[in-house]
């Protein structure tokens, strides 16, 4: 297993190392600069080019932030928020999308993980229905229609919840943001644990379970619902870092100062430094998680465990 | 077992002396940027006044975050409206976009306007203590110059100040120290400048120009300008609540600013929000005093007392290429193209938002003359070239299409991918296509940067773009078109007129304010004779101002909004 893990970890940073290459090769490709602006003339772009180092071949500026990377530096922005160093914009907003999108997470699965039980358990009946209109309507929907509906009813309606994200009451203010980001993963769990249920209910080994006499919780708990995991937790784990980083749309609605509506920013305004630091988090944030799903298999399933012991 | 209990000690042992690592860099920072005492009594203050202020905070909505608030920076207009709530310059605009005295409490200028003596007033402090002086504009001002700072907007003390040694400094030929201006004393501050400019007192009030203290700045070295403790306030309010990029910002009164009395509100609460029905909502929600509304908007709530249309200044305008493009070579097919736009229509049917139809070079509204009128109230000056004629547009284009011996032409139009540059490239399409037979017009829309350059590199046919003033002097227009000029899209030059700018600028009617502004009139006739730009229309802004407050004063140049004066009752 540990072996395993180190082999991971190694593919993981040479695939964080091609990402960041194909990044600064895409950022050459991207139309526009920083810095034209059409109030500046030749000369001052020139400068302002060779005061970031712009000016110099790619593969020089390539390794210098790699360099700089190992030291924690992840350069400055050019234009969206002007030489403010990334770490600095970064560590206050990814907390604030973090905090978010890990509430919707949690929403998401523990709301989708109880109607796909629920129509399971309820098969072929109005119940189960129900929860797949549910989660048709959650899966086709997108999430900014749900934010804006909630944000009309219930905070411009209703007021029960405030309408824009404030520092100063973040529970409260994250609430409508973190259900609207919630109806996708909570429709997609309610779907899958629903067909996995099902069939696993079916299974023969649940019928052996029930003939040994072992019935209620245990039963859908340590032998149901434990093999229905597997396939969840394999479509929940993208959906985690998705929604961990911040949702481009979510964020602006509800003027979330999260990393999500920085990089869409920093995109249209060519901030190279920002998109590249902000494209690598993500795809770190993605390739931690898979190590996780990976590692998590093995607790769930032993079987998995064992076969990866045997390489 | 043994190997695995072990690793996890290591394990933890790491991520534990990295949790410590971490919370002590941390630590470390935040005492550096809370600095000295006197910075503290600032917070404190400000903290004080929040909870006895009278009345509430104005609240505000922007469309865009702060880019920097490093007043040497910043380039956009949301950074200068902010800047200038805690920031005086040398000048202020009153009400009607005037500049008068802020920090100089007096201004000599010698009789060759090229020497221009700045006294500074003695009650004029930091929100620290210290006294602002004259050094600390040397400071920002050389900052501004400095080849190492890159500041985008440093043309405005080369080409548009004319400050001695400006464009030296910029071009790395000369020190930063050899710049025009020195500190004669604390409150003394000399400005010297190769030619007379007319408009230079109107050029104080620029964030650009505002001072910097040295020695506060050099404590906050690389983070000046992030945070609130990282600056110093000198004018209407304090700013207590910013970080980078920040959504929401937060300003209180400055009991300590020497025009403390003038200024009403407790504090001023700005929030960022991109999304433009959660804007009217919080709106009328009252969570906001004042918002933006968009175009399909402005059906829902014209009829309220509220609505009004602010002058944003910008003047928008289709440029063609006459260096690469046959056609448009042909001054017949130009002034086709711009007598078959119909303004009227664009403003009223598409735009709805109380924008003006526009058929002068310069915009309106922005730069008044020596006797105080508007440059361009006279919207039918250029009649006879530039106005909705249906016929006269189809016979100038026949004219035209003869002498190129054609008998259809196709145009490429190129316009930013925003809102409302798509809906009125939309519009001209179809009012072209219309109008002129055998004319095809293709659309292609980009983001606002990539169309800018290409643009510059006169990769295109027509180009939808807008331009918003710098000063208020229709030079910040009739300058563009000179020879050479990066943002003479259509590459098009003609000696006479080139003369009369220059003239202008640095030649003997520079200082004849009435005799520079016939000139001007004389320059924009020329290029609208050439047809050398299509104008469309002036931007306005549709917005919703609460009808309990008043006193907020709008300008189309450097300081959209200026808060000083208003009352929130």
């Amino acid at each position: 297993m540990r072996k395993y893990i180190l082999k991971r970890v190694v593919t993981a940073l040479f695939t964080l190392l091609a990402i960041t290459l194909i990044l600064f090769i895409l950022m050459q490709l991207m139309p526009g600069s920083p810095f034209n602006d059409e109030k500046l003339n030749e000369a001052q772009r020139a400068s302002l080019y060779a005061k970031y180092g712009l000016d110099q071949p790619i593969i020089i500026q390539f390794f210098k932030y790699v360099g700089n990377m190992f030291r924690g530096d992840l350069g400055v922005s050019y234009k969206i928020s002007k030489n403010t160093p990334i770490t600095q914009l970064i560590a206050t907003r990814l907390p604030i999308s973090i905090g978010v999108g890990f509430a919707a997470v949690l929403i998401g699965a523990v709301v989708g993980l109880l109607l796909g039980l629920l129509a399971a358990f309820k098969h072929d009946t109005v119940w189960d229905t129900l929860a797949t209109i549910i989660s048709v309507i959650g899966v086709s929907v997108p999430s900014y229609v749900f934010a804006l509906a909630l944000s009309y009813q219930f905070g411009f309606k209703l007021k029960w919840f405030p309408m824009l994200f404030s520092a100063k009451d973040v529970l409260g203010s994250s609430v409508l943001p973190s259900i609207s980001l919630s109806m996708f993963t909570m429709a997609s769990i309610a779907r899958f644990t629903r067909s996995e249920m099902i069939e696993v209910l079916g299974s023969d080994y649940m019928l052996l379970a029930e003939s040994k006499g072992l019935s209620g919780k245990k039963l859908v708990f340590s032998h149901a619902l434990r093999n229905a995991l597997i396939p969840i937790i394999t479509v929940l784990a993208p959906l985690v870092v998705d929604l961990m980083t911040g949702s481009l749309v979510v964020e602006k609605i509800f003027s979330i100062p999260g990393v999500g509506s920085l990089l869409v920013n920093a995109i249209q305004s060519n901030d190279y430094n920002v998109v590249i630091a902000l494209s690598f988090i993500y795809s770190a944030m993605y390739i931690g998680i898979m190590l996780v799903v990976d590692i998590m298999y093995g607790i769930i399933d032993p079987r998995i465990r064992v076969a990866k012991e045997g390489d | 077992m043994k190997k695995k209990l072990l690793s996890i000690v290591l394990v933890s042992a790491m991520t534990l002396s990295l949790v410590a690592c971490g919370s002590s860099a941390v630590s470390g920072v935040s005492q550096d940027q809370q600095g000295s005492d006197a910075q503290q009594t600032t917070a404190d203050t400000a903290a004080e006044t929040t909870g006895e202020g009278s009345g509430s905070d104005l609240n505000v909505m922007l469309e865009t975050p702060v880019e920097s608030l490093d007043p040497q920076q910043a380039t956009d207009g949301t950074s200068f409206e902010v800047i200038a709530d805690y920031t005086d310059g040398l000048m202020q605009m009153d009400a009607d976009g005037q500049a008068v005295n802020a920090l100089a409490e007096s201004v000599d200028v010698a009789d060759d306007g090229l020497t221009y003596t700045f006294h500074i007033r003695k009650d004029a402090n930091w929100s620290n203590g210290e006294p602002v002086t004259a050094a600390d504009f040397v400071f920002a001002w050389q900052r501004a110059v400095d080849p190492e700072v890159a500041s985008e907007y440093s043309f405005m003390f080369s080409d548009i100040g004319q400050i001695v040694n400006a464009q030296d400094i910029i071009d790395g030929k000369k020190d930063k120290a050899e710049l025009g201006v020195t500190a004669v004393d604390d409150k003394t501050l000399e400005v010297k400048l190769n030619c007379p400019v007319s408009y230079f007192l109107s050029l104080m009030y620029f964030p650009t120009f505002y001072p910097v203290n040295e020695a506060f700045f050099e404590k906050c070295s690389d983070n000046f300008a992030t945070s609130p403790e990282t600056t110093l306030s000198n004018g209407a309010f304090i700013l207590d609540e910013y970080q980078p990029a920040a959504t929401a910002i937060h300003l209180t009164k400055n009991d300590t600013y020497y025009d403390a009395d003038t200024v009403k509100l407790p504090g001023l609460s700005y929030q960022v929000i991109q999304d433009s029905q959660q804007a009217l909502m919080s709106y009328q929600n009252g969570d906001l005093d004042t918002t933006l509304v968009n175009g399909e908007q402005v059906d829902q709530v014209k009829d309220d007392p509220a609505f009004t249309a602010i002058g944003a200044g910008y003047l928008w305008y289709i440029s063609p290429n006459m260096r690469d493009v046959k056609e448009l070579q042909n001054l017949n097919i130009r002034l086709a193209l711009t007598m078959a736009l119909n303004r009227e229509a664009i403003t009223t049917d598409v735009l709805k938002d109380g924008s003006a139809p526009t058929y002068t070079g310069v915009p309106m509204d922005f730069a008044a003359g020596p006797d105080g009128s508007d440059f361009s109230a006279d919207q039918k000056k250029f009649e006879d070239v530039c106005r909705y004629d249906a016929d006269k547009a189809v016979e100038y284009w026949n004219k035209g299409l003869e002498e190129l011996g054609a008998t259809s032409i196709t145009l490429t139009m190129i316009h930013d991918a925003d809102d409302a540059p798509i809906k009125v490239a939309q519009v001209v399409k179809e009012q072209l296509e219309t109008t002129l037979p055998g004319l095809t017009v293709e659309l292609q829309q980009m983001p606002k940067k990539e169309r800018v350059e290409r643009m510059q590199e006169a990769d295109f046919e027509l180009g939808l773009t807008r331009w918003g003033p710098d000063y208020a002097d229709p030079m910040t227009y009739l300058g563009m078109w000179i020879t050479n000029n990066p943002n003479n899209y259509g590459f098009w030059s003609n000696a006479e007129y080139d003369k009369i700018i220059s003239d202008c600028t640095t030649g003997e009617i520079a200082m004849d304010p009435e005799a520079r502004w016939a000139a001007l009139y004389d320059a924009e006739k020329i290029a609208m004779d050439d047809a050398v730009i299509f104008p469309l229309y002036t931007q306005c802004n549709a917005e919703l101002i609460s009808t309990n407050v008043s006193g907020i004063e709008f300008h189309p140049v450097a300081l959209n909004r200026v808060y000083k004066r208003a009352v929130k009752n």
